[in-house]
């Protein structure tokens, strides 16, 4: 599915340079279900801009789906984007303005599909997260766990193959950040790619593999065994 | 998507109140302010057009350069001007001379007194106005017939039909009812009431008009035949004309009319914006329309700016929508489109209430311009540019937000509940909020001007006293003009008059009689014309002018009468056998500028002196000067003053002016009444305030101040409202901050001045911007007044202090409500 190869990132303001990511080389397969771990500062939301291609690397190479896209202009990444990630957020970054179902919906709106479709899809998302019963409130009148799923079927929603999650529990209480992994494995199981980054170990153990960062480099990666 | 949009845009709209209450009042108030001043400038732009061949038609217009005066060009011409130039001219396919008369009008037992308009039968071929009875095609065909308006028709006819009744004009001229018009419609400039042929029985001294080639008292209209070329043909009309007038003899001198008159076209339709003296209705000059246009430019650009700034203040809270958006993969064009399109819908919705806000004011903002000014939804051309500037303004005020909103990072924003987004750039917000206060400050200096001009020219001494003074007027015929002085002199009995005079000129009119005078002794080749007016003994009294030196007319002397011999009146012949150099001696009293148009080295110099003037028919006055009066103001103070001089003539009376004591006014216009009655029981009285008269000269120049000042307001308070917007965003976005400075100790004051002093460096450099540009144009505009103010510093320095006073008050109010607030709430929020 990806494959970094020596990619590093700098940022540099006028007088500070600092290294955000230091010859990473990383790969994922599809399918795979990989936890980036590390404390703060280490390149970890770095690391997940970059393979969003919300960001690009200052050096080295980004192979998504066998295309090397470092280069590749923000419209072009933007198309990518749309076509292949789904992304879940710690803070949900769901839209005030829209209800639970419009959040969703919003996935679509910038793929050509025609509204009855859009319809079905919304409303398949929306039960498979188990919140269909509250498509038409605005995401105030959640709870934190109700929000992170209305993000997740959002994320899925336009069928990703791969799906990025930045700290996604990092909100949430125990018992609710236990169903969004759950929701997380069994969409892995059915074939969607994750990379999520998280600092809570008990929930990188749902991963098939945990990448540890510090200090903008990969110091271990551990596989685990299903 | 679409249906997304809008879903968006509507609900920000309502979460956010304050700001979109910002925005829609400004906006809404802008275009209003904007389409009203639209209507005005298509209204006054669009006169005249629903003639037929309305491009066809044109007015003759004379250039008039006295000597020792400044040139000046009126809406008047000679009579005979008409017919010569459609001799020689085959372009000119039809023309109409129309001269205007004070008649009195009887239909039965209703007697009133009217003006009456003379014209060329071609009249009504060349302006098809609408009739309602009779032929307009034969109408003024008939010699006796006369023609009117519906009002007029009903008001000496009542509901009656009025075609083929009978008038009688001045008492003794039967006329016939030959055609009933439309009223006129209120977008035309010409204004009459009663057409009459001009070779009518009731038509007075027109066989000596069509002679007179130095009476500019008619006007001239011509129509000219299809695909002429006005500047060409005008170049040739004014060469012709060199020739075509002729020279006046006298025994003073030569007088080469062509040396002073020089007659053009101007086209029908440019009559309302090219105003000038002696056309029938006052227009409205371009200059104006273009003032009036700039103004709504100017509030509609701060409305604008309102706009652009809290949009871009506000862009924090639309970060994450915008991020999200770009993450499930909107392009940048799509969130551009977006935020444009919500621009033009908020926008739209500003014309929706800046419509009902016209339709609210339109009725008191007609009556108050005295128009009839419509909002018509059916005119394409206005919902044109309704639908245009709507476009204009959503565009102009949603493409930076835009821009600035679609460039976000999402990662960033993504990332944190707020950071990475600062709300736009504030120098660029503080930027614009300079050229709104500029704008704002520079409008207030400009009002200041105009008003000041305006109370100058309204309070300046026009060297009379303007108060209590009563006119009586319509002395229109010569046997009630020789009854002037026995009239007066009845008035003047009451003990309620404090004094009265006959006269033939009171200040406020446009008519003006010019003679040409030879100093002895002096170089002949050099033309001297002065105005020359007749006043009655105490009339300088009456009017309350002053005598700066030599002495007023006194009745018991006989040489300050100027006795014209009976041959002399309108319509005598010089008897065979009267001497070559026959002249009539008479005193005569300067004004302070004819002193020095005639070279006396000062007012005393001039006592004694002599001149000779003509008095026509080959005769001279020989006057002599025993006074100076000063100089008075017969017009607007817009109008430089003319060298005149005054002396008794007691044939020349059309007016009698009456002093009248404070008091018992109304018992004074009582006695008079009764006194006219006496001597004219069939003419009704004309009577006018002089202070009336005056204020009238003033009346559009007051208007036009007002409504410059009302929509100035308008824009200041418009930018105000911005202001505010932006002090209560910058309020909310410093909550932290302000918190953290209570913590650490400081007052409600401290940070009231704090925010206040933001505001406040935006609005002192605004006045850096304001103040050369407001004073180049200000100084630009007082140029075109002969007497004016100075501009004064402090008016510049008023209008910034004002500004930084009202950006203080509207900042400060808010500023003292978030100081107040407890500080750990402020910092909970982050």
């Amino acid at each position: 599915m990806l494959k970094l190869v020596n990619l590093s990132k700098v940022y540099r303001t006028e007088e500070v340079e600092t290294t955000a990511l230091n010859g990473v080389n990383i790969h994922v397969r599809d399918g795979e279900f990989v936890a980036v771990m590390g404390p703060s500062g280490c390149g970890k939301s770095s690391l997940l801009n970059i393979v969003g291609m919300l960001d690009t690397p200052s050096s080295g190479e980004y192979w998504f789906d066998g295309e090397e896209v470092s280069k590749y202009s923000e419209r072009k990444l933007a198309d990518i984007r749309k076509r292949n990630i789904g992304f879940i957020f710690q803070s949900f970054n769901l839209i005030d303005e829209l209800t639970v179902f419009e959040n969703v919906e919003l996935a679509l709106l910038y793929h050509d599909i025609p509204a009855r479709d859009r319809k079905e899809r919304v409303k398949a998302a929306l039960d498979k997260v188990k919140i269909s019963h509250r498509e038409g409130h605005l995401p105030q009148q959640l709870s934190g766990g109700q929000q992170q799923r209305v993000a997740i079927a959002r994320a899925v929603v336009s069928r990703p193959k791969m799906l990025l999650a930045d700290e996604p529990t990092g909100n949430l209480d125990s018992a609710n950040g236990d169903e969004v992994m759950h929701m997380l494995t069994e969409l892995n199981g059915e074939g969607t790619t994750i990379v999520m980054v998280t600092h809570s170990m008990p929930h990188a153990q749902y991963a098939r593999r945990i990448i540890n960062l510090f200090d903008g480099q990969v110091v271990a990666e551990n596989l685990r065994a299903a | 998507m679409f249906r997304n949009y809008v879903t968006v845009a509507v609900r920000n709209l309502v979460k956010h109140r304050l700001y979109s209450a910002i925005n829609l009042i400004g906006l809404a108030v802008g275009l209003a302010a904007c389409i009203l001043i639209l209507l005005f400038v298509r209204n006054e732009t669009t006169y005249d057009r629903f003639f037929t061949d309305a491009e066809r038609i044109h007015q003759v217009v004379i250039r008039a350069q006295l000597p020792g005066r400044s040139p000046d060009v009126v809406a008047s011409t000679m009579v005979p001007l008409g017919d010569a130039m459609k001799d020689a001219f085959p372009e000119v396919e039809l023309r109409s001379s129309m001269i205007q008369q004070g008649v009195t009008v009887r239909g039965g037992d209703r007697l009133f007194s009217e003006t009456v308009f003379a014209a060329d039968p071609e009249f009504l071929d060349i302006f098809d106005l609408a009739f309602v009875e009779g032929d307009r095609a034969t109408a003024l065909r008939d010699r006796s017939g006369l023609v009117i308006r519906e009002e007029i028709a009903r008001k000496y006819f009542g509901d009656e039909p009025a075609l083929g009744r009978t008038l009688t004009i001045d008492g003794q001229h039967d006329v016939r009812i030959t055609g009933v018009m439309k009223d006129l419609p209120a977008n035309t400039h010409l204004r009459f009431d009663i057409l009459m042929p001009i070779d009518g029985p009731a038509v007075r001294n027109i066989e000596a008009l069509r002679t007179q080639w130095g009476n500019i008292s008619a006007t001239t209209y011509v129509k000219l035949r299809p695909g002429v070329d006005l500047a060409e043909f005008n170049r040739r009309f004014a060469d012709w004309s060199k020739t075509a007038m002729p020279e006046m003899r006298s025994p003073n001198g030569v007088i080469r009319l062509s040396d002073i008159f020089t007659p053009r076209l101007r086209p029908l339709l440019s009559i309302n914006t090219d105003p000038l003296n002696t056309q029938m209705r006052p227009g409205t000059s371009m200059r104006e329309i273009y003032t009036f246009s700039a103004v709504a430019v100017m509030v509609l650009a701060i409305a604008s700016i309102n706009f652009m700034n809290l949009a871009t203040a506000r862009a924090t809270q639309r970060a994450r929508e915008v991020s999200v958006r770009k993450v499930v993969g909107a392009s940048r064009g799509q969130i551009v489109s977006q935020f444009v399109g919500e621009s033009v819908l908020l926008t739209l919705i500003g014309l929706l209430l800046a419509m009902a806000l016209v339709e609210l004011l339109l009725p008191a903002y007609s009556a108050f311009l005295g128009k009839e000014l419509a909002f018509d939804y059916g005119d394409p051309g206005l919902v044109g540019m309704l639908l245009g500037l709507t476009l204009i303004v959503g565009v102009a005020g949603g493409t930076y937000p835009a821009f600035f909103l679609s460039a976000f990072n999402p990662a960033a924003v993504l990332k944190g509940a707020s950071s990475g987004v600062g709300g736009g750039s504030g120098r660029l917000r503080m930027a614009l909020v300079i050229v709104q206060f500029a704008i704002s400050i520079a409008l207030m200096v400009a009002t200041a001007v105009v008003y000041g001009q305006f109370l100058y020219a309204q309070n300046k001494d026009l060297g009379f006293d303007k108060e209590n003074v009563v006119v009586l007027e319509g002395l229109s015929t010569r046997a009630m003009r020789e009854k002037a002085r026995p009239l007066a002199e009845q008035i003047a009995k009451d003990g309620r008059v404090a004094a009265v005079s006959a006269t033939g000129i009171t200040p406020g009119t446009f008519d003006e009689s010019n003679t040409n005078v030879r100093m002895p002794g002096r170089d002949s080749s050099e033309l001297l014309v002065i105005r020359s007016e007749v006043v009655d003994f105490g009339f300088f009294e009456t009017m309350g002018m002053n005598l700066v030196a030599g002495r007023d007319f006194d009745r018991d002397r006989g040489t300050d009468i100027a006795n014209r011999p009976e041959w002399l009146r309108p319509g005598g012949q010089r008897p065979p056998g009267t001497p070559e150099n026959f002249e009539i001696p008479a005193s005569v009293i300067l004004n302070e500028s004819a002193v020095k148009r005639l070279g006396f080295s000062s007012n005393e110099a001039a006592l004694g002196q002599s001149y000779n003037a003509s008095a026509g028919q080959g005769v001279s006055f020989k006057f002599t000067v025993i006074g100076v009066v000063q100089d008075f103001h017969f017009r607007s103070v817009r109008d430089p003053i003319a060298p005149a001089h005054f002396f008794v003539d007691p044939t020349q009376f059309d007016a009698v002016a009456v002093r009248i004591k404070p008091g018992d006014i109304e018992g004074a216009l009582g006695a008079i009444d009764a006194a006219w009655r006496d001597f004219f029981p069939d003419t009704p009285t004309q009577r006018v305030f002089l202070d009336d008269r005056i204020e009238q000269l003033y009346a559009q120049e007051r208007q036009a101040a007002t409504m410059f000042a009302a929509f100035s307001g308008l824009a200041i308070v418009i930018a105000c409202l911005g202001l505010f917007g932006l002090a209560s965003f910058t309020a909310e976005r410093r909550t932290k901050e302000i918190g953290l400075r209570k913590v650490l100790g400081a007052g409600v004051s401290d940070i009231v001045r704090l925010l206040v002093w933001q505001f406040s460096k935006p609005v002192l450099l605004a006045n850096l911007i304001a103040w050369p540009v407001a004073w180049y144009g200000m100084s630009r505009w007082l140029e075109s007044f002969t007497y004016r103010i100075d501009l004064n510093p402090l008016l510049f320095v008023g209008a910034g202090m004002t500004a930084l006073a009202i950006a203080w008050i509207t900042v400060g109010l808010h500023a003292a409500k978030v100081a107040q607030a407890k500080p750990i709430r402020a910092l909970r929020y982050e």
